[in-house]
């Protein structure tokens, strides 16, 4: 979540207005509510319940949750107002996320 | 340094670690290095070795502080090296490329596709663990 919060923070007023920020996992709805309304993020939190779109994108840490349980590989997109790949960053190790500073480039590049 | 200065020297340095990366887990610099916390770990060892060696009655204090930063070090290495490795596989991900669309439910449960914002807005797609 550590993403999310920094990406939040740093994006302008004018920038949130014009990107979509679009949060994939595998939580149910109500806990991304949760989530949302706590960080008073204006993201769209999507439920990937049994990590259809996340195994369909190959990005599934297969046996990386807990019990042994599959979850997603942390990964950032920034696609284009035609919805083409521009930059993406996708983790080696779990504990790391891609710097918003370079998110936020890759955003303003577009 | 005496032995009892070099076994809390360590002591500091192996806790300050741990404090130090969790509480500036936000600053992208400190979590996006998390070597960082073994590299602190190894110092502490390194320094209660010393103390080790250099100890002449009290022994205790620089057997424990080893003990410690010991401890830290291979459970710290164990999960950075080991645990929060995520092996590499083939992604859908092309730059330049459209990657495949889809639809899911929103946190109000109304369906949202990622071609909804083609021709409308940049899109920043972020896959993220979730909590359990």
């Amino acid at each position: 979540m550590a993403e999310l919060q920094g990406l939040g923070a740093q994006l302008s007023q004018a920038e949130r207005a014009g990107v979509e920020i679009v949060a994939v996992s595998p939580d149910p709805n109500e806990r991304s509510q949760q989530v949302a309304e706590g960080l008073r993020l204006g993201h769209r939190f999507l439920a990937d319940r049994d990590l259809a779109v996340a195994r369909r994108y190959g990005l599934v840490h297969t046996g990386g949750g807990p019990d042994g349980r599959d979850v997603p590989r942390p990964a950032t997109v920034v696609l284009d107002r035609d919805g083409v790949v521009r930059w993406f960053s996708i983790t080696r190790n779990f504990q790391v996320r891609p710097d918003p500073d370079d998110v936020l480039r890759a955003v303003r590049a577009l | 340094m005496t032995s009892g200065r070099l076994a809390g020297l360590s002591v500091v340095v192996a806790i300050g670690a741990v404090a130090a990366y969790v509480l500036l887990l936000r600053v992208a610099v400190v979590r996006n290095h998390p070597e960082g916390y073994v590299v602190a770990f190894a110092l502490a060892t390194a320094l209660a070795i010393l103390a080790v060696v250099r100890a002449r009655a009290r022994r205790w204090p620089a057997w424990l502080a080893l003990g410690l930063a010991s401890l830290l070090l291979v459970a710290g290495a164990w999960f950075n090296f080991v645990v929060a490795r995520v092996p590499d596989a083939p992604t859908a991900l092309r730059v330049g490329e459209q990657p495949p669309d889809f639809t899911l439910p929103d946190a109000a449960g109304r369906p949202v596709s990622l071609g909804d914002f083609r021709g409308k807005k940049p899109v920043v797609l972020v896959f993220y663990r979730g909590y359990w």
